[in-house]
């Protein structure tokens, strides 16, 4: 909002505050005029007001509100820093101090047998001494260290040296999904991946009859290096039997957890199920419905559910259907029916098992992955109506290409995106011709022509590299019928120092991971173009398949970032990569180019390609 | 303790800051952030966690130590309540964010094994994304933020507010009801940008 706005906004609220009903509509009606989202921004903020108030928001001070956290300081209670920095405990040593939580404290720890850091928990010891609270420790560590599954918080080990009990866990260094949701409003292709980690989650803890009862974004930890997604906090969680001997929530904390704290946060209550909301008896079920409740939010960038107190918002939970997904967000129908079906008032009438959802979820981020890669093909400047993966555009220092040398083989869109769709449902027809000891790499250009820097002709697609004109823009796609690790890198023209740019993997291409299955597609950039760098000269860009990740090149992805545009800014590190390419590019890759694409092949199980691009 | 060095030299930052020194208030404000942070720190200790603090005491008490009371203007009392309304924010924040790696808020009531994972409190999370909001209030429009910060960081009542900011308690009321909920739609993420 521009401040201007912000004036125009403020007058119009300041006196419409002071009228009711009919009169306030009419007073914004008559002061915006024709001016639509002016008025949509007055009504929302007079809606935000009469929320604010009821929920209590800002209610009272600042410091009413987090005044605990004034004495929870290390110096502020001294006695309670057990461990220092540096100290040998078991096998552990502590590298730093995490801070002092209700049940102890958390250090960040190395384990020197095994090597690797982990998140220590020192228990307190009148904790320790509590038998009723140490059983439901030692209950809640059996349980997540039963889930073995990488969705959920791994427990490494709960134990005890020297008198203090102990338990080690996976560190993550992350944000919680409510952090992630306050900064930016998710992708409809992050939603499904983050749902779909959740859903795997919950299935394994289904699975093995744990039922989680406690399933919102604060609970959905999301790693900052590959953002895979991690699910906390089972200490809500209940063994149960069977569905049969369900769970009651009264006898359970759940219900003491289920308040609504004064002050400015929003209770947890809002992704409870009308079963939990109602008390009554609650199974696997229950986790499905939060799922739902958390798309919801997700999509809608609100809770389905949330009225001025809690209690309206239980009734909404109870009675109330939500306003529906496709009228307050663009998205395909079929998540809505997804999540309509997750959010079913009656148990039975939701999914029954969190795989069945997982099933559902899987298929449609497999259509829209499709329909995706279909629409930017044929239209790439009139992005579809699902925009799957549409991350921020290449950094302009990104340089790029072009020119060279071969024959051109042009295709219209429509018969290349076809051809995609149809080869996409048939992925096994590659796969299983290829032996183990071979890399299969094929790779083709999208080019599209500018005009006046607008988009101009249909795009067209090529085997490889044609002699491009200064107002060409390009894409790369690649792709293998075999799992692997690719890194693409672009390597400027000749110059003193080798300099490379990192284009794959990168924080907005597979979300960091070199990692990439069979048949998946890699395109670069995803949604925008390339331009060709101003700069005369040959480029090139390598391309590097390995069945194992390569720790030489993995060291690069740091400078994947928008921070550097992806150039490599340390000379060793160039040096590295460097001499990796061209000591392992001497073993050249069979070449079989054909009329829609490229398609490489390697003995061994590394393949190493420099694409080379002249421009002028 | 000697305080009457310290009293006389801060009524005097006082009284600078208030003719316009910017450089004052530079001076002040460490001397100020020390004495709140102290009292609040040692208010809290004593009362335990879960009580309430009351911050317009705790300034007061702050006031009463480091002001001059001989020479005490309402003007220089006014100037007071607004810095330490900014100091309580910037305490609060620091400590919040401390906390931020640290643990999670609250729920001692119960066992929570991913605790020792480094997971953002609520509260403190809270805290910070509020301090976020009301900055980009601030560009939009500094008055309004600067009653969100009077009353809600430095507890301050509206007619104190109408004072410290020269306008009516009419306005302060309408102030504060505009920027709540402009703030409460950047936190519960219905605003859009």
């Amino acid at each position: 909002m521009t401040p201007e706005r912000w004036q125009q906004v403020s007058r119009i609220f300041k006196s419409a505050i002071e009228l009711d009903g009919e009169a306030r509509a009419a007073y914004v009606a008559g002061q915006c005029g024709a001016d639509n989202s002016l008025r949509a921004e007055v009504e929302k903020l007079l809606d935000s007001h009469r929320q604010a108030s009821s929920a209590n928001f800002m209610k009272g001070v600042a410091a009413e509100y987090v005044a605990s956290l004034l004495v929870d300081d290390k110096d502020a209670e001294p006695e309670q820093r057990t461990l220092i920095k540096g100290q040998q405990f078991g096998s552990y040593v502590i590298l730093d101090s995490l801070g002092v939580g209700g049940m102890g404290e958390v250090y960040l720890a190395r384990d020197s047998r095994l090597d690797r850091t982990v998140a220590l928990k020192v228990l307190s010891p009148d904790i320790s001494r509590d038998q009723r609270r140490m059983q439901r420790f030692r209950q809640e560590a059996k349980v997540a260290s039963s889930l073995n599954q990488p969705n959920i918080l791994t427990v490494y080990e709960f134990g005890e040296v020297d008198g203090l009990t102990f338990i080690a866990t996976e560190f993550i260094d992350g944000e919680t999904l409510r952090e992630y949701l306050h900064k930016k409003k998710l992708k409809l292709a992050e939603i499904l991946d983050i749902t779909i980690q959740v859903l795997a989650a919950l299935d394994a803890a289904h699975e093995a009859r744990i039922v989680h009862r406690d399933i919102k974004p604060e609970n959905v930890m999301i790693r900052r290096r590959d953002r895979v997604v991690k699910v906390l906090d089972f200490g809500l969680a209940k063994v149960t039997e069977k569905r049969a001997s369900m769970l009651s929530v009264e006898e359970s904390e759940a219900a003491t957890e289920f308040k609504t704290a004064p002050g400015i946060i929003m209770g947890t209550i809002n992704y409870m199920s009308p079963e939990q909301a109602q008390a009554g008896q609650i199974d696997e079920r229950t986790d499905i419905w939060s799922t739902g409740v958390m798309i919801y939010e997700m999509v809608a960038g609100k809770m389905p559910f949330s009225g001025a107190t809690s209690s309206h918002t239980i009734v909404q939970i109870l009675e109330k259907d939500p306003p529906l997904l496709t009228r307050v967000a663009q998205v395909p129908a079929e998540l809505e029916r997804i999540v309509m079906k997750a959010m079913a008032k009656s148990p039975d009438e939701r999914y029954q098992t969190a795989k069945d959802m997982l099933i559902d979820l899987r298929a449609l981020r497999k259509r829209l992955d499709v329909e995706a890669e279909i629409g930017r093909t044929s239209s790439p400047t009139t992005p579809s109506a699902v925009v799957i993966n549409e991350t921020a555009q290449r950094p302009q220092k990104t340089r790029i290409l072009v020119i060279a040398l071969i024959g051109m083989a042009v295709v219209t869109a429509a018969i290349f995106g076809i051809n995609i769709w149809r080869s996409r449902n048939n992925p096994t027809v590659n796969t299983a011709t290829v032996p183990a000891a071979e890399r299969t790499l094929t790779y083709w250009i999208t080019v599209q022509k500018f005009k006046d820097n607008k988009p101009y002709q249909d795009p067209f697609t090529l085997a490889g590299e044609i002699n491009f004109e200064a107002n060409y823009q390009i894409r790369l796609n690649v792709r293998s019928p075999q799992a692997g690790h690719l890194y693409i890198f672009n390597e400027g023209p000749a110059s003193a120092q080798p300099e490379f740019v990192v284009l794959f993997p990168s924080s907005t291409a597979n979300r960091g991971s070199s990692s990439l299955a069979a048949s998946q597609l890699v395109q670069i950039p995803e949604q925008s173009w390339f331009k060709f760098d101003t700069q005369q000269g040959v480029e090139k860009v390598w391309l590097v398949f390995s069945q194992d990740g390569e720790a030489a090149l993995e060291m690069a992805k740091a400078f994947a970032s928008s921070q550097t545009g992806g150039l490599i800014t340390d000379p060793d590190l160039n040096n590295t990569v460097h001499n990796f390419l061209s000591s392992n590019s001497a073993a050249k890759p069979e070449v079989e180019k054909g009329d829609r694409l490229t398609t490489l092949k390697s003995t061994g199980k590394l393949l190493v390609w420099p694409i080379k691009l002249e421009h002028h | 303790m000697t305080r009457t060095p310290r009293q006389h030299e801060i009524t005097q930052l006082l009284a600078e800051w208030r003719e316009g020194n910017q450089s004052a208030l530079d001076e002040l404000y460490p001397l100020v952030y020390d004495e709140l942070h102290r009292l609040a720190r040692r208010y809290m200790s004593r009362e335990r966690k879960g009580h309430t603090l009351q911050t317009t005491a705790l300034i007061n008490e702050a006031y009463v130590r480091l002001v001059d009371q001989k020479n005490v203007q309402w003007a220089n009392r006014s100037h007071f309540f607004a810095i330490s309304a900014q100091i309580m924010r910037r305490i609060l924040i620091d400590h919040a964010r401390r906390h931020a790696y640290a643990k999670r808020g609250g729920g001692a009531k119960q066992v929570s094994l991913e605790e020792a994972a480094a997971i953002v409190p609520n509260q403190s999370a809270e805290l910070l994304r509020l301090d976020e909001a009301l900055k980009s209030l601030a560009e939009l429009d500094p008055r309004r933020s600067q009653v969100v910060e009077l009353r809600y960081f430095g507890g301050l009542n509206n007619e104190e507010i109408a004072g410290v900011l020269h306008v009516s308690e009419n306005t302060v009321t309408r102030d504060w009801n505009m920027a709540r909920a402009w703030l409460y739609q950047q936190l519960t993420g219905s605003g859009a940008n």
